[in-house]
């Protein structure tokens, strides 16, 4: 799949942009704060209708607008036209015209995985960041799941509400426990089969590019052993004093073992910066066999922080999205990029929320 | 800029409050009725007043009456063996549509929902025990909503009804008749296969 088009309205510092992409190599180039990243940031809004920067809307309004528009014309296995409007009092979000209005029939319109220096809390962050790396992975090719985390939020949330009570009713409780031990059980099921699939892309993709042979291992951590009723009950002592459901999918791990130790713990910094890369091409690589097509890259600036064994490394990827009429777009603040990738790149010059073909 | 007459603003006020309408529309409508017919204004204030002050909840059952008890609950040709229990009044109006049950019913007036602050006093579950064992009820049949807080709900009936010894048992979840499978949903399809009957 590809964008061929894309159109912004107030959108961080663009005013006003109209772009049409051809598939293939993209580079945006400029000097820094000129609105490179935000261009990433549109596509990959349409992508997961989230940052990837970890913001909220509000910080995508252009200072002093109302609220901003993304449109965009999607060329997959049948075109499809996206336009998302988002102000603080009103959301939009439409596919070929009408309005979308569940979650599942949107995600997967557009396919897209970003490479940026926030994926370094992929390692160094709290598990959270890595649950949802998981949960969007599962949402993008597991037909269901998504449906299933939002009515395991919901009981959890609930659920919550009810521990917080000062006296909470015995019957209530076992009612909103019993949606959360049957939706939670699902959830742990499609994570637990769903981990050693990943693990092997995951080993593969460190070992390209990582400079030792060190040895990568993805494992499923669930927060529950055993039976998830029985420890629910068990926890109940602490869920008196902490008022919250202390043991669930929502505290589950996905951890990450580099010979046999934990990765968070013990890897040098670049070894942490080399396993979020692969975790990130590994997720690209799912995709694209699940769906027989590449998602697009979007790839922030990072090609500027990797040594040439790292680039290497990326460069099957880059390539393989290139044979399957993919697309790549990498932000540069120089033309830095490795000359083993060649020179059919479509060159645009960003300045100042401006965007020109070079 | 000259602001809307007082009058007019309170209107649009008044308007805004009401469900599904929002600033512009209360405004739109508001500028509408300022300037129609004053006969025609005055049946609608007339009709509003009127509805309110004659409709209220039938004290048995919870739906929307004229009279005490209503339609329904009046009417002896119902089986009254058979309850079925509902979120909504609105809802007892959407089954009676259908023409086919003949049973009777019971509004909760919503459902569980610890977020939104909805226990269950709340909601009229004491009315429903007093109903069963007084009415010599022997299946409730919960016709709630498929969310998160609609199944608490009924999981949590089921064991309070469970005491009086009645069948409880819940509506059949599955495809919109005259509809493929293409429109349904993931959950929507996996719960009509859990619910698939034979066919003989």
């Amino acid at each position: 799949m590809h964008l061929a088009r894309l159109r912004l309205r107030d959108f961080r510092n663009y005013l006003r942009l109209d772009a049409e992409f051809v598939p293939g190599f993209h580079v945006l180039l400029g000097d820094n704060a000129q609105g490179k990243t935000n261009i990433l940031e549109a596509i990959y809004l349409l992508a997961t209708l989230r940052s990837f920067r970890g913001v909220g809307g509000t910080q995508m309004i252009r200072h002093d607008a109302k609220g901003y528009f993304v449109g965009a014309t999607v060329v997959g296995a049948a075109p499809a036209e996206i336009k998302a409007y988002w102000s603080p009092r009103e959301r939009k979000l439409s596919l070929n015209g009408n309005p979308v209005k569940r979650l599942a029939d949107y995600l997967g319109t557009l396919r897209a995985v970003v490479f940026c220096t926030e994926d370094l809390q992929l390692v160094k962050g709290t598990s959270r960041v890595r649950r949802r790396f998981l949960d969007l992975l599962l949402s993008q090719t597991q037909p269901g799941y998504l449906t299933l985390l939002l009515r395991y939020t919901q009981a959890l949330r609930n659920r919550n509400a009810l521990l917080k009570q000062p006296q909470p009713d015995a019957e209530q409780l076992a009612s909103f426990t019993a949606q959360l031990v049957s939706l939670g059980e699902q959830l742990m099921a499609a994570r637990r089969t769903f981990t050693p699939k990943l693990s092997p892309l995951v080993r593969l993709a460190f070992r390209r590019i990582a400079a030792d042979a060190d040895e990568l291992i993805l494992e499923y951590q669930p927060s529950v052993a055993g039976d998830f009723a029985v420890a629910l009950a068990n926890s109940r002592a602490r869920e008196r004093v902490l008022k919250t459901t202390v043991i669930g999918p929502h505290r589950d791990e996905l951890g990450m073992l580099v010979n046999g130790q934990p990765a968070g713990q013990f890897t040098s910094e670049g070894q942490k910066r080399t396993l979020a890369l692969a975790l990130k091409m590994a997720q690209a690589e799912y995709l694209t066999g699940i769906h027989g097509a590449p998602p697009v890259l979007l790839i922030d600036d990072v090609m500027g922080e990797l040594d040439a064994r790292r680039r290497a490394g990326l460069l099957p990827l880059l390539n393989q999205a290139r044979r399957a009429g993919g697309q790549v777009f990498m932000t540069c603040t120089a033309e830095n990029w490795p000359a083993e990738l060649g020179r059919e790149f479509v060159r645009w010059q960003v300045q100042g929320g401006t965007l020109a073909a070079v | 800029m000259t602001s809307l007459p007082e009058p007019v603003a309170h209107l649009v006020a008044a308007l805004g409050r009401l469900p599904g309408i929002g600033p512009r529309s209360a405004e739109r409508l508001a500028l509408h009725l300022v300037q129609a017919d004053p006969g025609q204004v005055r049946q609608l204030a007339e009709s509003l007043v009127s509805a309110r002050e004659r409709v209220t909840h039938c004290e048995r059952c919870g739906a929307l009456t004229e009279t005490q008890p209503c339609a329904v609950c009046g009417d002896d040709r119902r089986d009254a063996a058979l309850l079925c229990v509902v979120e909504r009044p609105l809802d007892i109006l959407s089954l009676e549509k259908s023409g086919t049950f003949r049973g009777r019913y019971h509004s909760l007036g919503g459902k569980l929902s610890p977020l939104n602050g909805v226990g269950p006093e709340d909601l009229r579950i004491a009315e429903l025990e007093r109903r069963v064992p007084s009415e010599s009820v022997k299946e409730v049949i919960l016709a709630l909503s498929s969310d998160v807080e609609g199944d608490a709900t009924g999981h949590y009936l089921a064991k309070r009804l469970a005491a009086f010894g009645v069948r409880v048992s819940r509506i059949a979840q599955g495809l919109p008749a005259g509809s493929g499978l293409e429109f349904a949903d993931e959950l929507t399809l996996s719960r009509a296969l859990e619910g698939r009957r034979e066919l003989s």
